[in-house]
């Protein structure tokens, strides 16, 4: 698995631009996906969007690259790290494309395929889900911690004493918990059920690997 | 009620991460209204984190549709009342599983299967339920209203009600139907019951950001600035709301929206629920839980004091 820094353009990471065979494999192993053949390109979605103006591609539009192949531009693009599920745009489309659900797939994917080494939410999801893996809860005050610290020791003291005085209010306010994480008494029963989850998915996707 | 000879129908209580912390105000305050409105709560025990709006991304589809599975597995060995939680992310995700896994035979065999590594199933049988739409469809407006005890009179609210509470949800029959998704009324129907005055209010559905505004502020404040500006401008005292991200959100950034835009915003935020308490005459510590809010709800504090002097 390479690791394309993500602005890099296809050509300059030796990828592929299009990929014929993308729409075919979004349509069968994305979530939803089925449901890109269905859009009719009103834009609806991207005009529902609160956050639209700040993403590379509307929905519309990465739906349309998605159709194009387009593998590269659509998993290097930020639409995927900047959607907020609002579901605005999944509950005015006219044909029922569950576009939420479709972006959170792809950015699935684009972690797994090292596609999003440097984007904040693949690195805010790291440090969430190893709380929820370990603990069975989250636990606010440690995934903050180490979503900052994943930036790099500097970066992550910048970080940290820049939100400090949030932290203060918070913690007067009794809404930073102070002790030992919470912790679900069965989280060890939580890790083998996720386990088991993670299993089932590696399974079925060597069967269906994005070429 | 369903329950008529009780007066109180049990529901089976998913508090969900942030009412351990962040938003321990809605937790507080909730548990303290619901026995007055002939809500029951039994805690789901031993519950896990719903994966919220960033899990699937570090943990893969199937694990973060597993982590609702071992809640609704749990909740299920307790009973079949239905499931209520009063997140938002909590709600999305244990409904939007629990449908997937009442219609759909894959989603069900898989998780069923990810189950069975700690001996447990779920079949789909349960209902899980945001409290607003309990509150809404069987609790009711008059039973609300027949609890108040101390009118919230010449507060005003704008009734900020967010995304995930109302989308892709609320007007679905799973959802109860209780209301729209870009005119939701429950809220600003909440805040009258309780005596207060509903201002006219347009980002009511608006977005905050959600997790984005938690790890990247810098893309989405001008989305919370125009939130809390239109309220502001329609003169209100504090914005209510039933998200707990939302709640935090909005009040949390306020300051780096004065210093971003040059704004002088410190408009309290609460949740509908420490409206409730205190126009139901509760403490305003105890059961308002009104010393959690970073911005203090002033004028709600006032009226809490009053009733208590």
């Amino acid at each position: 698995m390479s690791a394309a820094p993500a602005a890099a353009s296809a050509a300059s990471a030796g990828r592929r631009q299009y990929d014929l065979g993308f729409a075919r494999w979004v349509y069968q192993h994305v979530e939803g996906g089925d449901k890109v053949a269905m859009c009719m390109q009103c834009g609806m979605c991207s005009g529902s969007c609160p956050i639209g103006t700040a993403m590379d591609h509307g929905p519309r539009k990465l739906f349309m690259m998605i159709r194009a192949g387009m593998k590269e531009a659509v998993l290097t693009s930020n639409t995927i790290w900047n959607c907020t599920q609002c579901y605005n745009c999944v509950v005015r489309c006219p044909r029922k494309v569950p576009v939420t659900a479709i972006l959170q797939s792809l950015a699935t994917v684009a972690v797994k395929e090292g596609y999003a080494p440097t984007q904040s939410t693949p690195k805010f999801s790291k440090a969430f889900w190893l709380s929820v893996a370990r603990f069975g809860r989250t636990d606010e005050r440690l995934v903050t911690a180490l979503y900052y610290f994943s930036h790099g020791l500097k970066e992550g003291i910048r970080r940290a004493l820049e939100n400090l005085p949030i932290a203060l209010r918070m913690i007067k306010a009794g809404r930073m918990h102070l002790g030992l994480p919470h912790r679900a008494k069965g989280a060890a029963d939580l890790r083998a059920i996720l386990a088991k989850a993670e299993d089932i998915e590696r399974a079925e996707r060597a069967g269906g690997k994005p070429s | 009620m369903s329950d008529p000879k009780a007066g109180a129908k049990t529901y089976t209580y998913y508090p969900g991460c942030s009412s351990q912390a962040s938003a321990i105000h809605l937790d507080k305050s909730l548990r303290a209204v619901a026995p007055k409105l002939g809500i029951a709560l039994e805690e789901i025990e031993d519950w896990n984190c719903c994966g919220a709006s960033v899990g699937h991304v570090e943990g893969g589809a199937l694990p973060q549709t597993a982590l609702s599975g071992r809640n609704l597995a749990k909740a299920r060995q307790q009973g079949s009342h239905d499931v209520l939680t009063a997140c938002a992310a909590c709600y999305l995700n244990t409904h939007g599983v629990n449908e997937k896994i009442k219609q759909d035979v894959r989603t069900r065999a898989r998780v069923n299967q990810a189950l069975g590594a700690a001996d447990l199933k779920y079949d789909g049988d349960l209902n899980v339920r945001h409290a607003c739409e309990v509150l809404v469809n069987d609790v009711g407006l008059e039973r609300i209203k027949g609890q108040v005890v101390n009118p919230l009179k010449g507060l005003k609210v704008a009734g900020y009600v967010g995304c995930q509470t109302v989308r892709p949800f609320a007007a679905t029959q799973s959802g109860g139907e209780y209301d729209t998704y870009d005119q939701p009324e429950f809220l600003d129907n909440f805040a009258e019951a309780c005596g207060a005055e509903a201002v006219a209010y347009d980002p009511k559905t608006s977005c905050c950001g959600g997790s984005v505004s938690v790890h990247s502020p810098d893309k989405t404040l001008h989305l919370i600035k125009q939130i809390v500006e239109a309220a502001v401008e329609a003169g209100a005292d504090v914005i209510a709301t039933p998200c707990p991200l939302c709640q935090q959100n909005v009040e949390m950034y306020q300051d780096a929206i004065n210093k971003k835009f040059g704004t002088s915003f410190n408009l309290p935020v609460v949740f509908y629920s420490q409206l409730m308490a205190v126009a139901f005459g509760m403490d305003a510590k105890a059961d308002a839980a009104l010393d959690a809010n970073m911005i203090a709800p002033v004028k709600l504090v006032e009226l809490a004091k009053k009733a208590a002097g």
